[in-house]
């Protein structure tokens, strides 16, 4: 090997933009998030509802259609899970930083759990099963953000 | 299921850094899995390749790659999941009649990709990547902390698996050398920096650089290839609902599926007794618990009642599992050479007694949505 | 060893170059719904399996099949994920019929699913890195940027097309006005099938002709679309076939054989394939498969064939190395009408891919509308009938390809 090694570094950055179509299940979602409202949808055959709402209820494999089975939830909800972690993850890069606590929610009247941040609360306060209700960030602007996080209730 | 023969295989020594590119990684991998079957390059019939564009950082990611994998002028193709899953599209190529040599690759290189965010890009794009709190850090909580309160097992009880696979680590040569801890304890293991509570840091599976190749042929070819092969008999695979809200994180619905299929097809009644070797894809200590749980090595719950040391009830990841080393888009494929290791009595330094009947399992997908198991047995 | 192999229905998702009335799950299962559909009294529960694919630089999402596990039914299900490019809807077609060949228990039908929703992401940064890599490497050697696009290693797709155009134009003496016929003949026909995306029912020659050059010979009138779209295809067992449509569709060979890479060579070494119109592994996956099927004619006994062509050039260079016309005379069976929809050997009656590109669903959409033609359902069906039909694709750095060739009559030959 020689002992002279020349090794050239190339830094660079392609961009690539990615826009999603949410479809219009999760447009109607998103509408009502807006509204500070939270809305699923129910399945025709077992009645399972969704949040966020979908069109295909995995269970069954029936459509469920868009003008029906739509269902108004409350904004509360029970915690089924929860984890506390240092890391934060973007599409770039993973890095440590402060505890972050996120709790799973299982939302009252829906089959299924949403993962969001429980705010106002020490790590030894969190229970399995304690009652939580949402915290609406301040202006909505019809995305997933605008749940600001759970508190207690 | 006809039987299918391993009859070459070959692991490059895993690294969180190597020092060489990944052209040179694969050829090695699949040059040493050839010769080690005697073979050349003409002989190979069809080419399976597994490498994931996203971890590559780039489109179309078999397709310069097709020199240095053996695929030139060879039926080629890609799986984009777990090397276990090229294996199974290898398997099918086999038993369809169609080709007569497989060769069947997989790795990556995470030195160079940001691991975590890759894995991001898994995530429903319309709903909870904007928000980044589903990841594979956070989900390995959500599991944990899921299986822990079901159950009521101790964080101390998952942490003794995270134990036994770094000390078994220590006795495998290809294993990633921050893995390989002879003398870690309990205590260490629990005091390790918070990954996700109750997740620590050492019960994590580290990803790594990493490539292997292994080679499989019909029963007839097999036995002219090689004197001692390892057979394929059974295999089964299910993907389970994607959101977590919708799965019992404490249990593994996927791997209870895949255990069914491939135990059923070859008459295995009661795996725990029938199997002696099992090298499970574990992405977190606990999840060697759930995993074996799911394939009835032991009832729901007490998964940590198994002896699972080398030569114990039934010898679980003699390799040190994933924890060993977890290069993505191979590990699964290393689990497999493991296990074929073991039947062909070649794991010096931490062999099984005996070792007739194993299983090897790989995963994918967030707390191992989609799972796939092969069962093995040794040809002597 | 194996068993025989047919398809029993194919399905397709309205394609456009914007389909923003749905995200990506929900495009899937339009196909998913449309394949079911054509094949009444198969429903999920009769799916054993699943294979999906795309080509996933295009939307942004790794592995997105673990995400749309419930909109293509597969809750609980085996499936396997498969990707190759530009390649994929073969590759996954191909894996689909050989998850049933293999036999394996309780696996006897399989759903398989290929998609793009190129609206969401950047179509060229897609493309380009293909070998992002590579181009790098020949930074730092000191060549910029702007010279690798003189070279034509860069600008991808079109950049390394229009050198295999050239190649191709100058061992076969075609002309451009022959490229811009292929052209009008693929959008004539995407106008009368339901789910393509250029529909152009009267475009002219002229017209093609009349457009700025992207990269000597292609003009912008020459080049496929980008689109979202998805397609599926119901492959099963002989007897199952027989059950679930009226014409089963035999898969009696298929084949994909890889080449060097084109141009640049795997870390800008260079490569073998110095003229990538040569296209020995097309050359070799048309052996192979052929043999599979017991055809030793191709031009005498295929009937009707779908070829992957996002670029005019490419048509005329697949049909002669796919050896269904001598070399250099495709241009004039394209002038003779020799293979319009009614002539003697009918190619991309649903427009191709120059029509239609949502590019990790292409290359299933030529075996699926291959297959279509023969089960007599296409919806622009050729007035002959067809027993034996090829379905191809190809990708990659120049260098992928695959071929299903497909007959209503079952090849029995086990090996």
């Amino acid at each position: 090997m020689s002992e002279n090694k020349v090794i050239v570094a190339n830094k660079g950055m392609v961009r690539a933009d990615f826009n999603f179509w949410v479809g219009q299940y999760l447009d109607k979602f998103f509408d009502n998030l807006e509204n500070k409202k939270i809305v699923g949808n129910k399945c025709p055959k077992c009645d399972d509802v969704f949040v966020p709402p979908r069109k295909i209820c995995g269970k069954c494999n029936v459509v469920i259609p868009l003008d029906q089975n739509w269902v108004e939830l409350p904004d509360t909800g029970t915690l089924v899970n929860y984890t506390i972690t240092p890391y934060r993850v973007n599409d770039r890069t993973d890095r440590k930083a402060k505890d972050l606590l996120l709790g799973m929610i299982h939302i009252d009247g829906s089959n299924t759990s949403i993962v969001y941040r429980l705010l106002n609360l020490e790590p030894s306060e969190v229970k399995i099963g304690m009652k939580v209700k949402i915290e609406w960030a301040e202006k909505t602007k019809g995305n997933p953000s605008d749940i600001k996080g759970f508190v207690k209730m | 299921m006809e039987k299918v023969g391993i009859v070459g295989y070959y692991q490059v020594k895993l690294h969180s850094d190597a020092n060489y590119g990944r052209y040179e990684m694969i050829f090695e991998a699949v040059r040493g899995a050839v010769d080690m079957a005697g073979l050349k390059k003409k002989d190979i019939s069809t080419v399976i390749s597994c490498t994931n564009d996203y971890y590559d950082g780039r489109t179309i990611s078999n397709c310069f790659t097709v020199e240095v994998g053996g695929g030139y002028m060879a039926d080629e193709s890609k799986v984009e999941m777990d090397g276990a899953h090229a294996v199974l599209y290898g398997l099918m190529r086999i038993l369809s009649g169609n080709h007569k040599l497989a060769v069947i690759w997989g790795g990556s290189m995470p030195s160079c990709f940001p691991y975590h965010s890759t894995r991001l890009f898994e995530t429903d794009p319309t709903w909870e990547r904007p928000l980044t709190y589903v990841n594979d850090i956070t989900s390995a909580g959500f599991q944990m902390r899921s299986y822990m309160e079901k159950y009521g097992v101790s964080a101390e009880e998952i942490a003794s698996i995270a134990v036994k696979n770094r000390k078994n680590a220590a006795k495998n040569p290809l294993a990633l050398v921050e893995a390989q801890n002879s003398n870690i304890d309990v205590k260490e293991v629990l005091a390790s920096d918070i990954y996700a509570d109750p997740v620590t840091e050492l019960m994590v599976a580290q990803p790594c650089d990493g490539v292997a190749a292994l080679l499989l042929a019909p029963e007839r070819q097999a036995l002219k290839i090689t004197d001692n092969p390892v057979w394929i008999t059974g295999v089964g695979y299910s993907q389970e609902a994607y959101y977590l809200g919708d799965r019992n994180l404490y249990e593994s619905k996927s791997m209870e599926l895949a255990g069914k299929t491939a135990f059923e097809s070859v008459g295995i009644k009661d795996p725990k007794s029938e199997i002696d070797v099992a090298e499970l894809f574990e992405a977190y200590a606990h999840e060697e618990l759930i995993l074996s749980e799911a394939l009835g090595l032991a009832e729901k719950g007490k998964g940590a009642s198994i002896n699972s040391e080398i030569n114990g009830d039934i010898s679980i990841n003699p390799s040190g599992g994933a924890t060993g080393g977890n290069p993505p888009c191979a590990t699964g494929l290393i689990r497999i050479i493991e296990a074929a290791k073991q039947l062909r009595g070649e794991a010096n330094g931490y062999q099984v007694k005996n070792a007739k009947k194993a299983i090897a399992s790989g995963q994918v997908g967030m707390c191992a949505q989609n799972n796939i198991l092969f069962v093995l047995e040794g040809g002597n | 060893m194996g068993r025989q192999v047919a398809i029993a229905s194919a399905g397709f998702s309205e394609h456009a170059s914007k389909r923003s009335d749905v995200n990506m799950a929900e495009l899937v299962s339009e196909a998913v719904e449309d394949c079911l559909k054509n094949a009444p009294g198969v429903e999920f529960n009769d799916i054993d399996a699943f294979v999906n694919g795309n080509m996933p630089a295009f939307e942004g999402v790794n592995m997105p099949e673990l995400w749309m596990t419930d909109w293509m039914g597969a809750r609980n299900k085996p499936l396997l994920r498969v990707t190759t490019g530009g390649t994929t809807g073969g590759t996954v077609a191909i894996a689909g019929y050989y998850t049933v060949a293999a036999n394996l228990p309780k696996i006897d039908t399989v759903l398989a699913i290929a998609f793009e929703q190129q609206s969401q992401g950047d179509t060229s940064v897609g493309l380009a890195s293909v070998a992002y890599g590579e181009i790098s490497i020949l930074n730092t050697m000191g060549i910029p940027y702007d010279q690798l696009s003189r070279l034509l290693s860069a600008g991808a797709a079109i950049g390394v097309a229009a050198y295999q155009a050239t190649n191709y134009m100058r061992k076969t003496k075609t002309t451009e006005e022959d490229l811009a016929r292929v052209v009008v003949q693929n959008r004539h026909n995407a106008a009368k099938t339901w789910w393509t995306h250029l529909k152009m029912p009267n475009l002219t020659v002229e017209e093609v002709l009349d457009t700025p050059y992207i990269s000597f010979p292609l003009r912008y009138g020459m080049v496929c679309p980008a689109s979202d779209g998805a397609c599926a295809m119901l492959f099963t067992t002989e007897e199952k076939a027989k059950d679930m449509c009226e014409i089963p569709v035999y898969v009696n060979g298929v084949a994909s054989v890889a080449n060097e890479t084109a141009v640049l060579g795997y870390d800008g070494s260079g490569s073998g394939q110095i003229d990538p119109s040569d296209q020995l592994g097309a050359m070799k996956s048309a052996e192979i498969a052929y043999n599979q099927a017991g055809i030793s004619f191709p031009r005498k006994e295929i009937d009707y064939a779908e070829v992957y062509s996002p670029f005019p050039n490419q048509e005329l260079m697949w049909v002669e190395k796919l050896g269904l016309f001598e070399e250099t005379t495709a241009p004039k069976m394209y002038k003779t009408g020799v293979t319009s929809l009614k002539g003697e050997l009918p190619i991309n009656c649903s427009g191709g891919v120059n029509a239609t590109n949502a590019i990790g669903a292409s290359a299933m959409e030529r075996p699926a509308e291959a297959a279509l033609q023969i089960m007599g359902k296409a919806d622009n069906q050729v007035p002959k009938t067809v027993h034996t039909s090829i379905g191809h694709g190809w990708g990659g750095s120049l260098n992928l390809c695959t071929l299903m060739v497909m007959s209503d009559e079952p090849q029995r030959k086990w090996r």
